[in-house]
């Protein structure tokens, strides 16, 4: 087998793109997709573990689709949201959505 | 009679007049007949059951009556006092020969003066309209009212009298004093407009607070010789306290010298009630009251209450005036009531008031009764209180009578601003009202000492043989002193007299008011008959037994042992003790020639000098008093009264009011005493706020400094929020990281490393 | 018998509350039924008093002690139960209390607004004061003592003259700050022994010894015993009052409705004097004779003072109110011999001291009860006049006497029994004070009789401008005294003579608890 630790890094790898992206992307869909992206570096982080540490429970296993399902109802909660606001402020650019500013 | 029967007859004998009283003010004031007759009702209730009673006593025999003067005693238990109800003070009447003397002189002199009150004021003419004011020639409005006061007054007098006790002698005292405030006052409304040269008149209102307050002040310190009085005896009664025995004791207790003291205070009161030195304002001013007033007030009644009372309490004074007392009371009292009669004698020369004259001749007239008190002359002091009762009684009536007569001339002339009063404008009243010349000219002799005739010789001669005797057999020097002043005073008694009488009747009418002046009415006249009889005869009873011609003919100085008999033994054993002086033990003294010619040479000589300067030649209209230029500058002295008015205005009154009014009201209550409240006050209200800015600074500020950190903090924070959801996410994950990093440093050692 | 005994004391205290109840159920506007009901009622503890005055049995009259004693759990915790109960000299308070009220109410008839208030107001009053007579615990005394306040700062507040405000401020304030250190003196009194009872407390509170420490605080009993000795002087000498805290009464009477002044002067004032009588001197008699000198000096300059100030009005109400100073300067001399000599009247070496502390006892009570009677008469007929001629100002009158003839008469009599005339009660009172203070204050009273010199000054200054002079025309039409006046006055005038001429018949009762409760003689 390939050591855990490459799979962890690699989760590690997305995990940070995913982190950069949220904190620096001008869109707000482009967020979201880096959401998704901390999301899914979350899902193999857990698969690993369960994969290497315990595979004969299901515990990790039934996480990973908790935690997928919970993505996919996010992102559309999160496009619906987007799209609202678009539609109010004229605008996708995370920058300018500051209405609750002091 | 039956001794309990007298007994009740003594208790009754106040009770007419104060039943009066009290049913003219309550159910009858509005009647003035009614009033008037109840009134007479009250006082001839009096008249007769006093007589009875006296003369009962005057029927005992005299030896027995040395022994055991007191005839009548009876009391009630009346303030409760202690657990044992035999010690409460007491209130009863007694009767001994010097009550009897008082009631016969009272009684009947009231009497005579209610009946001439019923003239004086008018009664059947057409009624006043002016309320408060005298209403000349018409009925007087408030007759009832008069009456009504007379009648309390009568009743408080014949209580004073009858008192078997200090305290309620003191009660009738006050009363009268009272009643005499308000019959002064009587018209109450008057006012007067004095010219130049009228006699000065003060408003009635005033004579009245004057007269009242004057003996007030005797009065409160009469009270303190009362309760001091009260302490060293235990009992107020007189018969009781005055005993010999009682009297020894109280020397043996508090020494001779305290019942000396308790002696000038007791005689204060009689300083003030009769109006000697220097309490003698009033008596002169209360002259502004009705004549029916000054009568009994000045002649009958009040002032004679205040030699009265010395007279009851001489036992007390001879042992204060005797050697082992160290106060010289004897001197005292002699010296005001010498002091008084010369002064009251050399003023009354100089008044033009016939009211006036008579009124400083009674001051004189009392201090010759006290100075005979003072001598130890107690016999003497009695007498000559009796016939002055009498004389004076009469005196005043007549001149009430006089100037009803000029009224009747100012009103038939209409004139209305000329004092009636006034004897300058009086004259040749001897033809138009010969009644009223007759009664004054017989009450004027009584008054002067016209010998052996008149009851004031007999009374006065008996004064200056008690002085020399006094002098003579014991070397006491008061005996001198009192002799040659008052020799002088009784000179000049005779002497204004005489001028008195000369102005007023003898010569041509000065002006229109006398020329059709008119006899007064029967209700005045029959008075003055009655009064003049007793003016005459009341002296007999005291010529002395070894006076020459008369004494062995009558052969019983009746009035001198029934009198006498009243502290005869009590002073006898005294002086056997040698608490009191031997001449204040009452023998009756062989009869001496020097008095006689001393009371014999002033009166006749005061008289003589009198017709001479007045009654010779009567003045004429426009006429002045010779006096004034034969006295000069000491006539105004005399005529102003020397000047003790002014002095007393200036140097007692005034500085009164001052101190009432502004030192103790507004120096001392508002601005010294509430000073301190309203300092104290306006402290608590600086303090509070004081507390006020304290706690504005603290919870009041502060709190809001706090509040102000809070929110500068909470603004600083409120960077943070840029509402833009990348950099909290920035700042969300900076912050986890550092905390990650620290537990996890926690965790594996590391800080342990660091910080070995 | 036994019911009276045991309950009418209490029946009386607290009727005139149940009253007032009733009387504030009326509606607002039936004032003529308002002031008649009041009446009525305030006759009842009047007559609950004579019940008791007829009852007050030959046991009590001889034995001493307290008769009708009421006593209830009230505190138990503290210590201080509801008790009551009257002595000779309370059932006299008891009578001239019940007595004064019903004829202040009927003075008060011409009283037009908030007539409802008023009446609930002098009620609620009248059960302050009979509740400080009869009560025998320091708490109920107190609360009762500051009860009465109330209802006389709103009497003068409410319907008073134009200088209400400040002075019945001025009289509600002064006289609190008299009961602070009463207050203070009694709660350390009642927790250091335990009891609040006055007649407990004559006995414990007496004996405890003076180097001992107070149970429950650590101060020393004598230390503590002076303070407290001064702070009870202090709050009734206000009260009374003594020269030099009277000056909120000059204000407080003058500003005052004519009946609260009545009450004011008749019955408030002598609160005080009864405090010193049933408190002060039973309760530190050691100080009460060393103070005693002092006391008689400042009831001296009472008389004297007041006097002189009396005279130097002209306001006619002012001058009665510093009238009430001169004659109860007499009550303060009275009981300085009281405080003389109570508790060591048979160790004088002169035998007559007991006569001179009873008489002088007996004195400043009957002098309480007299002037009661004389001073209620005078307000109220100065009432009577303010109401015809709506001033105060004595130099506007004159020459009433014309006008009003039977005022003129009542007026005269009453104040001559204010003068203290012989005859009229007024002189009983004084002189058994003099008689009884002559030994051992001479100095004293012999200064007091300047004063009894300005009393004959000031009535007669009263009188004289009221009375005497010219006829004013603004006076002219005048209407002389109606029957309800008539039936205020005459009562108290009836009382006034009798109580002159026969003083017997509430002397015996004042005289019996004198000798044996307060000196134990006899």
């Amino acid at each position: 087998m390939i050591p855990m630790s490459w799979y962890l890094l690699f989760a590690a790898a997305l995990f940070s793109i995913g982190l950069y992206g949220v904190m620096a992307r001008r869109n707000t869909v482009a967020i979201l997709m880096s959401v998704e992206l901390l999301l899914n570096a979350v899902n193999i982080n857990l698969v690993t573990f369960w994969r290497y540490l315990t595979p004969d429970r299901s515990v990790g296993m039934a996480w990973a689709v908790f935690v997928l399902a919970v993505a996919a109802a996010e992102a559309a909660v999160g496009l619906a949201l987007i799209i609202s606001v678009y539609r109010n402020r004229d605008s996708v650019v995370a920058e300018e959505l500051d209405v609750l500013r002091n | 009679m039956s001794e309990e029967l007298l007994t009740t007859l003594t208790w009754l004998i106040p009770v007419g007049p104060l039943l009066a009283f009290f049913v003219i003010t309550l159910f009858t004031n509005r009647s003035r007949t009614l009033s008037w007759m109840l009134a007479w009702a009250g006082v001839f209730s009096s008249l007769i059951l006093g007589w009875t009673v006296a003369l009962n006593v005057f029927a005992e025999d005299v030896h027995h009556l040395e022994e055991h003067p007191t005839v009548i005693a009876d009391s009630i238990a009346w303030l409760p006092f202690g657990s044992n109800a035999d010690n409460w003070l007491r209130m009863g009447v007694a009767v001994d020969p010097l009550t009897a003397v008082m009631l016969i002189m009272v009684t009947f002199a009231i009497t005579m003066i209610f009946i001439y009150s019923v003239g004086y004021h008018n009664w059947g003419q057409p009624l006043g309209k002016v309320l408060g004011v005298p209403n000349h020639m018409q009925e007087e409005p408030l007759l009832s009212r008069f009456f009504a006061f007379m009648s309390l007054f009568a009743g408080a007098m014949l209580l004073l009298v009858v008192a078997d006790n200090l305290l309620m002698l003191f009660v009738g005292w006050e009363i009268m004093g009272f009643c005499s405030y308000s019959l002064i006052g009587f018209w109450y409304a008057r006012d007067y407009d004095i010219g130049e040269d009228d006699i000065p008149h003060i408003s009635p209102r005033k004579a009245g607070i004057k007269a009242f307050m004057t003996t007030r002040v005797a009065d409160v310190i009469m009270l303190l010789g009362i309760v001091f009085f009260y302490r060293v005896f235990g009992t107020f009664n007189f018969a009781e306290a005055l005993s010999a025995h009682s009297l020894e004791h109280a020397v043996a207790g508090v020494g001779a010298t305290a019942l000396g003291i308790m002696s000038l205070l007791l005689f204060t009161g009689t300083v003030g009630k009769s109006a000697q030195w220097p309490l003698h304002v009033w008596l002169p001013d209360a002259m502004e009251g009705p004549t029916p007033v000054s009568a009994t007030i000045h002649a009958a009644a009040m002032v004679s209450a205040g030699v009265y009372m010395s007279i009851r309490i001489f036992p007390l004074l001879a042992v204060g005036a005797g050697p082992e007392s160290g106060v010289p009371v004897g001197w005292i009292i002699a010296g005001i009531g010498a002091f008084t009669a010369l002064m009251a004698a050399t003023i009354a020369v100089a008044q033009n008031d016939v009211k006036g004259v008579l009124a400083y001749s009674t001051i004189s007239q009392l201090g010759f009764m006290i100075a005979a008190i003072g001598t130890g002359a107690y016999v003497a002091a009695v007498f000559h209180l009796i016939t002055h009762g009498f004389f004076k009684a009469l005196l005043f009536l007549a001149s009430g009578s006089v100037i009803h007569g000029m009224e009747h001339g100012a009103h038939h002339v209409h004139d209305h601003h000329t004092d009636p009063q006034d004897m300058r404008y009086m004259g040749g009243l001897r033809k138009k009202m010969p009644i009223t010349f007759w009664t004054f000219l017989i009450g004027g002799m009584a008054l002067s000492g016209l010998p052996f005739i008149t009851a004031g010789f007999w009374s006065k001669d008996e004064i200056f043989a008690s002085a020399w005797y006094a002098y003579n057999h014991e070397g006491n020097a008061i005996g001198l002193m009192v002799l040659v002043a008052l020799a002088l005073a009784a000179f000049l008694t005779a002497f204004y007299t005489m001028r008195q009488i000369s102005m007023t009747f003898f010569g041509k009418a000065r002006t229109p008011l006398a020329e059709h002046a008119q006899e007064s009415s029967n209700f005045m006249t029959f008075p003055l008959i009655g009064l003049a009889f007793f003016a005459v005869i009341a002296g007999w009873a005291g010529i002395p037994e070894d006076f020459p011609i008369l004494g062995p003919l009558l052969d019983n100085n009746y009035a001198h042992h029934i009198i006498g008999a009243t502290v005869h033994s009590t002073l006898h054993h005294l002086s056997e003790m040698g608490l009191v002086g031997h001449s204040y033990a009452i023998a009756a003294f062989d009869f001496v020639w020097l008095p006689l010619i001393a009371s014999l040479t002033v009166a006749l000589g005061g008289l003589f000098f009198g017709w001479l300067m007045y009654g010779r030649k009567p003045l004429v209209q426009g006429q002045a008093d010779p006096l004034i230029k034969a006295l000069g500058p000491l006539h105004t002295f005399l005529n102003r009264k020397w000047y003790w008015d002014e002095l007393y205005d200036t140097v007692l009154i005034q500085p009164t009011i001052f101190v009432s009014e502004t030192v103790v009201y507004e120096w001392i209550d508002k601005g010294f005493i509430d000073g301190i409240i309203h300092l104290v006050a306006r402290a608590f209200y600086g303090f509070g706020r004081y507390v006020r800015a304290f706690e504005m600074a603290v919870f009041g500020d502060g709190v809001d400094w706090v509040k102000d950190q809070f929110l500068a903090m909470a603004a600083s924070m409120r960077q943070l929020q840029t509402g833009r959801m990348q950099e909290y996410v920035l700042v969300s994950t900076l912050i986890a990281s550092a905390l990650a990093f620290v537990v996890l440093a926690i965790n594996y050692g590391w800080f342990d490393q660091i910080f070995q | 018998m036994e019911f009276i005994q045991d309950n009418l004391l209490a029946f009386i205290v607290f009727f005139p509350a149940l009253a007032g109840l009733i009387i504030l159920m009326l509606p607002n506007d039936a004032t003529n039924t308002i002031r008649r009901l009041t009446f009525l009622l305030s006759l009842v503890p009047l007559i609950g008093t004579l019940l008791l005055w007829f009852n007050y049995n030959a046991e009590f009259r001889y034995g001493g002690g307290f008769a009708f004693e009421v006593q209830a759990e009230w505190f138990p915790a503290l210590g201080s139960s509801f008790h009551m109960g009257l002595d000779g000299i309370s059932l006299v308070m008891f009578l001239l209390t019940t007595m004064l009220t019903p004829l202040a109410i009927l003075a008060s008839f011409n009283i037009k607004e908030k007539v409802k208030m008023y009446m609930f107001l002098f009620l609620i009053m009248e059960m302050a004061m009979l509740g400080l007579f009869a009560s025998l615990d320091l708490l109920i005394f107190f609360i009762f003592w500051e009860f009465g306040l109330v209802p006389m700062y709103f009497l003068i507040r409410l319907w008073g003259g134009a200088d209400r405000n400040y002075a019945s401020f001025k009289f509600m304030i002064y006289t609190m700050a008299g009961s602070l250190g009463l207050l203070l003196s009694i709660q350390v009194m009642g927790l250091a022994t335990g009891t609040y009872d006055i007649i407990e407390l004559m006995d414990v509170w007496v004996n405890l010894p003076a180097d001992a420490t107070l149970a429950g605080t650590g101060i020393s009993v004598w230390a503590f015993k002076n303070i407290a000795f001064w702070a009870f002087v202090l709050a009734f000498a206000i009260k009374v009052p003594i020269w030099p805290f009277h000056t909120w009464l000059p204000d407080a009477h003058t500003q005052a409705p004519v009946a609260g002044s009545m009450m004011l002067a008749g019955v408030l004032l002598k609160l005080g004097a009864y405090g010193f009588l049933r408190l002060v001197i039973p309760l530190f008699p050691e100080h009460a004779n060393w103070a005693a000198g002092t006391l008689a000096t400042l009831g001296m300059l009472s008389i004297v003072m007041g006097g002189y100030a009396a005279f130097g009005q002209w306001n006619f109400k002012r001058l009665v109110a510093y009238s009430s100073i001169n004659h109860m300067g007499f009550v303060v001399l009275g009981l300085a011999v009281t405080a003389y000599t109570y508790g060591r009247v048979d160790t004088f070496a002169d035998p007559k001291i007991a006569g001179d502390a009873i008489m002088a006892t007996n004195g400043a009570v009957m002098q309480m009860f007299n002037h009661g009677i004389s001073a209620a008469a005078m307000f109220f007929l100065v009432g009577v006049l303010y109401e015809r001629t709506h001033t105060l100002e004595l130099k506007k009158y004159g020459g009433i006497w014309a006008i009003m003839p039977v005022f003129g008469a009542i007026f005269l009599f009453t104040s001559m029994s204010s003068l203290g005339l012989p005859g009229l009660n007024g002189f009983v009172g004084e002189y058994m004070v003099a008689q009884g203070s002559w030994d051992i204050f001479t100095i004293q009273l012999a200064l007091s009789m300047l004063g009894l010199l300005m009393t004959g000054a000031y009535i007669l200054k009263a009188l004289g401008t009221t009375l005497h002079g010219p006829v004013k025309k603004e006076w002219m039409g005048l209407k002389d005294m109606t029957l309800r006046e008539h039936m205020v006055i005459w009562p108290l005038m009836v009382l006034m003579l009798t109580l002159g001429i026969w003083p017997q018949w509430v002397l015996v009762f004042i005289n019996d608890t004198v000798t044996k409760s307060i000196f134990g003689l006899g």
